[in-house]
């Protein structure tokens, strides 16, 4: 597959998000940036992958807020931009995008907001279609493959027209289904631009906003024009009854339409869902008795048909979110079906299927690899603070860390949250505080936090869980990273300077897999007081394997099975270890050589790979 | 050809997510409408694995439960797990070499054993098919092969619209050349073995 062939007509099957990336080239992306964060990361790393062979620019930025900076300057000096994020990215970066919206983007920006209902890979599931409507830009909601390119080219191209930004809305199916996809031409990056310099639209000072915000408005209602016409919303089949369909709605609904023929609607896709192309919407309901609404998570299109019919006097039933279609996790074929059938009175007669009774059945949770050093540190960590401290955890792989025997998360909230939330709580309760923060979650927005805990004079152990890359996302780099392990230019910025330029004066830094200089520090550590760093450095196994090259030729082998090495099974939980009757033993094809079972029972020894 | 829903199930690592893509991309070459979804991030790390390949003209890039026509089970107690997926009459074909979860293998809880396994799956699919992947894929050589054994069997029983020369193609073309002789070794020891008289 050759993402960069410059010809058209030539068909692939691509991961949606490979699809978006085909897309943006077509338009002539010139500059792309990101924070990776599932199920958005396969946009930026393919990107990445490319780059060399390529002219646009592209960054991973430390986080998503940094992100929508440059990739919205890069805008404004007329380069076509593209920054990526997942839902809960957009998060952080809403401050610059609300402006953004305001005063426009004169070279287009396209801004890839991965959404996750059913919370696959995510703390919430919340739909960023509100972010569409609350800072004003048009939103796109591809269904396929060939949408996620086609929809990405035409946002960057409406972008670019109306010099606004513009939302790209995926959901997890979205970005993670393969579809066959047909290339369209592509145009050369446009990297170079030109700033023209107006303070009276980009610095929105009150007199500025003020004035803004009414051209936005205005500008919403042309694109809206626009969009009553766009071939991406169209109507077909008959019927009194009506179905609005989006995202991937649109793919479950069609399914069901074809397995049961009985089912008669009349359809309305909207691919562009804002602004609401009302006419359209409009001309569609008149002549329906009823109406069903079919959109993943919350009643946005819901809730402004409704409003449509009302302000139309239009007395058309609408159906939308209840016991059938709820307002969380995702749909399937079987709830829009569900919907169709109860909304036409028909009879559902659910298909017999196969239910053995599975409830019995081991659940089987993700965890911590084998020879994760996270598993290192919160086994020393358990040992020092056991019960009695409240860990304050983080989002990564780490978070993991929930899970017993480890049992070393206890709150919260999102990206860098660990060391102010652990902060707050410190001032509150009389237990210590223990925050887990990973190195990219660190760059993320963990600074600040280290800067307000030392600012502030708070009590708290920080331990840095430094595995020397964005692990959970599938291994990207982050500023702390040695860039030439990438095939960039060399040069990373280190951690522990940092923590010291902060303010923080007891910081130790240990590798993370060395049991006695782990347990050293933590206790040293503990009988401090104020803000206490530690920094605990090892590459994660599997980044190491792969990224950095490194062979692990030892393995560890259980000498004899007896009281220690089940203690030692039942401490670490290691997905390396097992039981064989009452023997514990250690598989060789998954140990991962970290040799920390060793340094905590005499009974088991390393031995080499053979 | 008649539309045709395959599940997949696995557990992270096993190479559930190569095979799905190798059956989606040596369908479309074969041009047949394909669609196929995947899972990727946190549910990865050693949790299970689901992700489905739709053939035959289907938008959806999932399958509900009760929707499979093929369940492929890359582990026997995932396999169990997926049942309700199956559509009345689908078959099922499954490893039987169990990667037992952290709780098992740490004695908290039994696996269950596997005759359970078997017979709850014949109940749902009365021609289902349980394949020694792990061991046909240690005569290999490379035990990483054993979801490559379960693509051969499939491959070899007549569901798709190719049999297994197509799928010996597709891994010539599209896996590492390093690898490619195990891969087929591996295909054809698992249509060998569906293949033979039960």
């Amino acid at each position: 597959m050759n993402l960069l062939d410059p010809n058209s007509g030539i068909k692939e099957l691509l991961l949606g998000n490979e699809a978006i990336v085909r897309g943006a080239l077509e338009a002539g992306v010139g500059f792309i940036s990101c924070y990776p964060g599932t199920p958005s990361s396969e946009v930026p790393d393919t990107f990445f992958r490319l780059s060399s062979k390529s002219e646009y620019y592209f960054e991973y930025a430390p986080n998503e807020k940094v992100a929508m900076e440059t990739a919205g300057a890069a805008a404004l000096g007329g380069v076509p931009a593209l920054v990526t994020m997942k839902h809960v990215g957009v998060n952080v970066a809403a401050d610059p995008m609300m402006t953004l919206a305001y005063i426009g983007t004169p070279g287009g920006l396209v801004i890839l907001s991965a959404d996750d209902p059913g919370c696959h890979s995510s703390q919430n599931e919340q739909d960023n279609r509100y972010y569409s409507r609350l800072a004003g830009l048009p939103c796109f909601e591809p269904s396929t493959a060939q949408e996620c390119k086609d929809m990405t080219r035409e946002a960057m191209e409406l972008s670019a027209k109306w010099e606004q930004p513009v939302m790209l809305r995926t959901t997890t199916r979205v970005n993670h289904m393969r579809g066959p996809v047909e290339f369209g031409q592509m145009k050369p990056a446009k990297t170079r631009g030109e700033f023209k310099k107006n303070p009276g639209r980009f610095v929105p000072i009150p007199a500025v906003a003020r004035v803004r915000h009414r051209a936005l408005t205005a500008i919403l209602q042309k694109i809206r024009l626009e969009i009553e016409d766009s071939p991406w919303n169209k109507s077909w089949g008959q019927g009194k009854v009506g179905v609005i369909a989006s995202g991937v709605s649109r793919s479950y609904l069609k399914d069901v339409l074809k397995s049961r023929p009985e089912i008669e609607v009349k359809v309305l896709e909207l691919g562009v869902t804002h602004p609401l192309p009302g006419n359209l919407v409009k001309n569609f309901l008149s002549g329906l008795d009823k109406v069903i609404i079919l959109e993943e998570l919350e009643p946005v299109l819901e809730n402004d048909i409704r409003v449509l019919c009302q302000k139309n006097g239009l007395t058309t039933e609408v159906v939308g979110k209840g016991d059938i279609l709820p307002l969380w996790d995702e749909y399937s074929t079987l709830c829009v079906e569900k919907a169709l059938m109860d909304a036409l009175g028909l009879d559902f007669k659910e298909e017999e299927q196969c239910s053995p009774d599975v409830s019995g059945l081991p659940n089987r949770p993700p965890n911590l690899c084998a020879g994760c050093s996270h598993r290192s540190v919160y086994l020393n960590v358990r040992k020092v603070f056991g019960n009695e401290a409240i860990y304050s955890s983080d989002i990564g792989c780490y978070t993991l860390g929930i899970l017993p025997p480890l049992k070393t998360a206890d709150f919260l909230f999102c990206m860098g949250s660990s060391v102010s939330g652990g902060c707050g709580m410190s001032r509150v309760v009389d237990s210590p505080v223990v925050a887990f923060i990973g190195d990219s979650t660190f760059f993320h927005s963990g600074i600040t936090g280290l800067i307000n805990a030392v600012y502030n004079k708070y009590d708290l152990i920080l331990v840095i869980l430094d595995n020397r890359t964005t692990a959970m996302t599938g291994h990207q780099p982050h500023p702390g990273v040695d860039q030439s392990l990438y095939g960039l230019k060399p040069g990373n910025i280190e951690i522990e300077p940092l923590v010291r330029a902060s303010g923080v004066e007891n910081i130790r830094k240990v590798k993370a897999l060395n049991q006695k200089a782990v347990l050293e520090a933590l206790e040293e550590l503990k009988n401090m007081r104020g803000v206490r760093v530690l920094i605990a450095e090892e590459p994660c196994p599997l980044y190491a394997k792969r990224i950095m090259g490194v062979k692990r030729n030892k393995v560890a082998v259980v000498k004899e099975s007896g009281p220690a090495t089940l203690e030692c099974l039942n401490t670490l939980a290691c997905p390396a270890f097992y039981l064989d009757g009452e023997e514990v033993r250690i598989n060789p094809d998954t140990c991962a050589g970290c040799m920390v079972c060793v340094q905590i029972c005499d009974e088991i020894k390393p031995g080499s790979r053979s | 050809m008649k539309p045709l829903r395959v599940f997949f199930t696995g557990v992270g690592g096993q190479g559930t997510l190569t095979a799905t893509k190798l059956l989606a991309e040596t369908a479309l070459e074969q041009n047949i409408q394909v669609n196929a979804g995947e899972i990727h991030g946190m549910a990865q790390r050693g949790g299970v694995v689901h992700s489905f390949v739709l053939m035959g003209g289907y938008f959806s890039p999932k399958i509900s439960q009760g929707e499979a026509d093929v369940i492929l089970g890359f582990e026997p107690m995932e396999t169990m797990r997926a049942l309700s997926f199956l559509k009345k009459g689908g078959l099922v074909l499954s490893s039987e070499d169990p990667m037992p979860p952290v709780s098992v293998t740490t004695g908290k809880e039994a696996y269950p054993f596997m005759d359970h396994i078997k017979s709850e799956t014949i109940k749902c699919s009365p021609k289902a098919r349980f394949i020694p992947c792990v061991s046909l894929a240690r005569k290999t050589g490379v035990v990483q092969t054993a979801n490559t054994v379960l693509m051969g069997a499939f491959f070899s029983m007549e569901l798709l619209p190719f049999g297994l020369q197509v799928l010996l193609d597709s891994i010539k073309k599209r896996i590492k050349p390093g690898l490619v002789d195990v891969n087929l070794e591996a295909a054809r020891l698992g249509a060998e073995f569906v293949n033979q008289p039960v």
